[in-house]
């Protein structure tokens, strides 16, 4: 037995869980200056946000090292059991009293439990699962069917909460699915309609005009045309210049991105005037710089770079915060959602700059790990647990720095929360364990 | 194995390509840009005013005479008022809906923002506001804060002591552009009186501290401090006592009482009649108190007359001057007599004015045109035109010595200059500017009405209080003023320590204060005998074409060592000797004896009963 729990030590990836280690470290540290009080000083203090996370690290951990005693066989057999288990619970949570305003959390004692951190891992699982599968092939529709009903059925649960911020962590998966072979039009696809949807959104809320020769156009109407045009010139383009052979297929192609591409601008402008309400209108006006709004819904975002900003080039050292912690609190959030204000008005560029390095070489770790596993599942699921956290990491300190408009969405081992740290703790072990195994298992 | 392995490498440069875009965002944030510093220090940097006391004011004897009263004043913060009930508040408050409306809109206007508590009741008293706390609480965005207000114990020397008022928008632009910007919007400045003359020493100097504050506006750490200097309290010359008994003695009547310590120049008591609690012009009720003061009384309370009504003539008392000028100069002597001929100047049945003496006794006139007419046309030059221009040269040069003409530097705003006429003016402004006699074209024959103080001579009732201090003191003075004391181990203002002296010599004030002896023994100013002192005083008739004539009394006591000079005037009291001498030996008595004696009894309630003029008079 000792035997063998030294033989696991031995075979962990090092440099995950340093990283790994050095990012859980750093969130509490956070944490406790963030949400620092003096009536209980200690960091062990219970009653207080860092006393609370500091058990849910040491649960993590135990239960950590529970992972990584399990047979690699054994967590890959339970993928379904685990994912129908969280499932259920996503759905009995629904019935629970709603904590400000959502029904996300079960309430045991003075920690809550919010079963939509472990959907993240058990979907993981579960995908990572039936995609290894033997003979299951990602190109056939069947099966891209069966990963969307995969993930559509916890998501449907979480949006009832309601918890929008969560549930747009599992496109996240669309990475994986490109990995494992997904047509990359696809996603070249959603990052196009990404782009032209942003710009069709900036031009409608911009509200700009354009005048030419004395016409005055509405810029969003202007870059429909625009639009238009840019699709015949580049049907043009490659069928008589660059590839007379394609020129069937691609004219078809052309014709229909095009009036995707039309269609999506004329439903972004519809949607701006009759769907979205005037606090959304705001928050997007406010994003894209149209308007500097400190009271009202730019609030947030106000603050947030405000107290980023004042942390300068070095820092104001650590408990040195005037804006982002309890004594203060001029940045709302600021051990949960907007904590690296913290992190980045205490420690300044230095400091923020290192932990987005540090995030980065994590993820590609990450990645690496998973690149060389022999197995399909630990790949697959490798790749899963990459692509969560990497959406975490991106939305989050978007959102922070202003980039992104505010979605409630914590940034992975920093924000204070049991759950969230004990879910992404599990993904990182169950990752270490099975990558630990990859030279004795042959699948 | 897998095709797709080289997509790795697309998912690992998306990352990288994020954290570039966000490293370049924090190092434009952080770094290079300063516009989120300046923010964060808005958002988190408080400078709180620390506002000092008012320094207080004290009479001679160390009783206050202006002190701190606690006012509230009830704020609003616009933006917070939300589903209050505006009917049940107005009642309360006991404004009307459009009022309420009106003070939301200033208060969220102009340099108001919404955001921000902002004055909505001010100056509300105690009472007033014990009443409206309990409910308070109940209209959401309306609070409350504790201010103090000047408050004035004894509800008296309004004019000397001035007031205290919000700083007007002309008085703040005009510090801002020449002036020290020393105030804020919201500071109160003295408006008049010592209030405004010692405005600098009474503020003292405002501290200021730098906060650390939190998200709901409470200063949290303190990072710098520097303390208020409280203002100085000024211990004044007025003496409380006369000052109340001089304003109860004038109640129903108009005119000024003037007393001064003649070996001081301290001013014992300045009393404008009719007065006005200085009570009214502190509070909420100052707009229309104020309005009232200035437009509904006729007897224009808000004046104040010893000081500014410098046109008033000096009437026989003026004789004193002229017979001691012409001493002086040599044009007469002690023993120098000349017939009362009543075809010169008229005149009353008296005994031959065979020396100074008598003739001041009796106030001759047609004596006094004699003298005059020696100090005008002297003989210097042949013409008599040309003599009278040089003789009026040195007369009204004389003349000024005697703190008449000039203006006196004494510390309360308005003092004028009054009026002793010289060539100039007769060259150019008499009878009228538009046409003037011109020079050379008037000699003594055109001005000698100012032999016997009428004339084109004006002088103010604090002239002639000072006029009976230089007599007192047998010629010098010290400049009138009010403030004994600046600060409690400080002292007065040095202009206030220098001796004036006037022209004439001590021996010549002998016969003029033995004259001013016998007027009061068995004079024209009997009334103003007192048992046990002895007064020296003059009284004048000021005669006025509208209405009654206004009767005028100066004097010191006691002879020797003289304590008190005093000048009363009380207009349309028709011949000096009734009103003005009976209240002047009041003052007297009361300042020196403490007690009146039975028969000062009976003239005091003979003064306090007579009503010469209320405030509903109809006169020009």
């Amino acid at each position: 037995m000792e035997n063998r729990a030294k033989n696991i030590i031995g075979k962990l990836d090092v440099p995950l869980l340093v990283l790994f280690l050095a990012l859980v470290i750093a969130g509490l540290l956070t944490v406790y200056s963030a949400s620092y009080s003096e009536e209980s000083p200690q960091i062990y203090s219970l009653d207080k946000a860092y006393g609370k996370q500091l058990v849910w690290i040491i649960i993590s951990l135990l239960i950590g090292v529970l992972i990584l005693t399990l047979e690699g066989a054994f967590i890959r057999d339970s993928a379904y059991v685990v994912y129908g288990v969280v499932t259920i619970m996503l759905l009995i949570v629904l019935f629970m009293p709603a904590i400000k305003g959502a029904h996300s959390w079960f309430k045991i004692g003075g920690f809550t439990i919010q079963p939509s951190e472990f959907a993240k891992f058990a979907t993981s699982l579960a995908i990572a699962h039936f995609l290894s599968t033997t003979g299951v092939k990602i190109q056939e529709t069947k099966t891209k069917l069966i990963v969307f009903f995969l993930i559509a059925v916890p998501g449907f649960f979480i949006l009832q909460q309601p918890d929008p911020g969560t549930l747009l962590v599992f496109f996240s998966f669309i990475f994986v699915m490109y990995r494992e072979g997904l047509s990359g039009n696809i996603l070249l696809g959603m990052f196009f309609a990404l782009i032209i949807g942003v710009m069709a959104i900036f031009f409608k809320a911009s509200d700009a005009n354009v005048n030419i020769f004395g016409w005055i156009f509405e810029a969003n109407y202007l870059y429909l045309v625009v639009i238009v045009m840019a699709s015949v010139l580049i049907h043009f383009g490659i069928t008589y210049l660059v590839m007379p052979r394609y020129r069937g297929r691609k004219y078809l192609t052309n014709i229909v991105g095009g009036s995707l591409a039309l269609l999506l601008v004329f439903s972004c402008n519809y949607a701006y005037d009759n769907v979205f309400k005037d606090r959304h209108r705001d928050r997007f006006e406010v994003m894209f710089g149209l308007k500097l709004d400190r009271k009202g819904v730019g609030y947030n975002s106000y603050q947030a770079l405000s107290a980023i900003g004042s942390g300068g080039p070095a820092g104001k050292g650590y408990f040195k915060g005037t804006l982002s912690n309890d004594k203060y609190k001029h940045v709302p959030e600021q051990s949960t959602d907007f904590i690296f204000c913290s992190w980045a008005e205490e420690w300044g560029f230095l400091g923020s700059f290192l932990l987005i390095i540090l995030y980065t070489a994590f993820l590609i770790r990450i990645i690496m790990v998973a690149e060389r596993q022999k197995s399909k599942f630990t790949r697959i699921f490798g790749y899963c647990a990459a692509s969560i956290l990497f959406f975490h990491y991106m939305i989050n300190i978007a959102m922070v720095i202003g980039l992104a408009p505010v979605i409630g969405i914590p940034l992975p081992f920093f924000s204070k929360g049991g759950s969230a740290i004990l879910g992404f703790s599990i993904m990182i072990f169950i990752l270490l364990r099975m990558d630990s195994e990859r030279k004795d298992v042959l699948r | 194995m897998d095709s797709f392995q080289h997509r790795r490498w697309i998912i690992i440069l998306t990352m990288l390509f994020v954290t570039l875009v966000f490293g370049v965002r924090l190092l434009y944030v952080q770094v290079l840009n300063n516009d989120w510093k300046n923010r964060a220090e808005q958002i988190t940097h408080h400078k709180v005013t620390i506002h000092p006391a008012r320094g207080l004011l004290y009479d001679r004897n160390g009783e206050l005479l202006v002190a701190v009263n606690q006012v509230y004043d009830i704020l609003v913060t616009p933006k917070d008022v939300k589903g209050i009930d505006t009917v049940e508040f107005c009642s309360l408050f006991k404004i009307s809906k459009t009022e309420f409306l009106q003070k939301i809109e200033n208060a969220s206007t102009g340099y108001n923002v919404s955001y921000k508590a902002s004055t909505f009741i001010e100056s509300m008293s105690k009472e007033e506001y014990s009443r409206v706390v309990p409910y308070l609480k109940s209209f959401n965005g309306f609070d409350s804060k504790r201010r103090t207000n000047r408050g004035y114990p004894n509800g008296v020397a309004a004019h000397v002591l001035g007031y205290v008022r919000k700083i007007s928008a002309e008085q703040y632009s005009k510090d801002q552009k020449e002036g020290e910007k020393y105030y804020n919007q919201n500071d109160y400045v003295g408006v008049t009186g010592l209030e405004k003359v010692y405005e600098k020493e009474l503020r003292g100097e405002r501290g200021s501290a730098f906060f650390l504050r939190d998200y709901a506006g409470n200063d949290k750490t303190n990072l710098e401090q520097n303390y208020a200097i409280s203002g100085k309290n000024l211990y004044t010359s007025i003496d409380l006592k006369l000052q109340s008994y001089g304003e109860r003695l004038m109640k129903n009547k108009l005119g000024s009482i003037v007393a001064i310590e003649p070996s001081t120049g301290e001013i014992l008591s300045l009393i404008s009649a009719p007065s006005f609690d200085p009570n009214k012009l502190s509070g909420r009720e100052f707009s229309e108190n104020y309005k009232e003061l200035l437009n509904n009384d006729t007897l224009k309370p808000i004046i104040n007359r010893p000081i500014y009504n410098a046109n008033y003539r000096p009437g026989s008392i003026f004789k004193l001057v002229q017979a001691l000028i012409a001493m002086q100069e040599g044009v007469i002597k002690q023993s120098t007599g000349f017939a009362c001929n009543k075809s010169l100047i008229n005149c009353h049945n008296h005994e031959h004015p065979s020396n100074v003496q008598i003739a001041i006794k009796h106030s001759c006139n047609p004596y006094f045109y004699h003298v005059y007419k020696r100090l005008i046309q002297r003989g210097d030059q042949s013409s008599i035109f040309k003599d009278s221009r040089l003789g009026i040269e040195k007369w009204n040069a004389a003349v000024k010595t005697f703190g008449l003409g000039v203006k006196l530097n004494t510390d309360i705003p308005g003092v004028k200059v009054g009026r002793i006429p010289d060539a100039n003016y007769y060259d150019n402004e008499f009878p009228s500017k538009s046409n003037p006699y011109g020079k050379h074209r008037w000699a003594f024959s055109t001005i000698y009405s100012n032999s016997i103080g009428e004339g084109e001579i004006g002088v103010s009732p604090l002239q002639m209080a000072n006029l009976a201090a230089i007599i007192a003191n047998r010629g010098y003075y010290y400049t009138p003023h009010l403030v004994k004391k600046i600060g409690k181990d400080g002292s007065k203002r040095p202009e206030y320590l220098k001796k004036n002296y006037a022209m004439a010599a001590a021996e010549y004030f002998e016969p003029v204060i033995n004259a001013m002896e016998m007027v009061v023994e068995n004079g024209t100013a009997r009334n103003a005998q007192i048992d046990s002192i002895i007064v020296c005083g003059k009284t004048g008739t000021v005669q006025n074409e509208t209405f009654n004539d206004h009767s005028v009394f100066i004097a010191f006591a006691p002879k020797e060592n003289p304590q008190i000079a005093i000048a009363v005037y009380v207009e349309y009291g028709t011949w000096g000797g009734i009103w003005a001498a009976k209240i002047a030996s009041l003052m007297i008595e009361k300042y020196l004896a403490k007690e009146l004696s039975e028969n000062a009894k009976n003239k005091e309630k003979q003064v306090l009963d007579a009503i010469i003029l209320d405030k509903h008079s109809d006169f020009k």
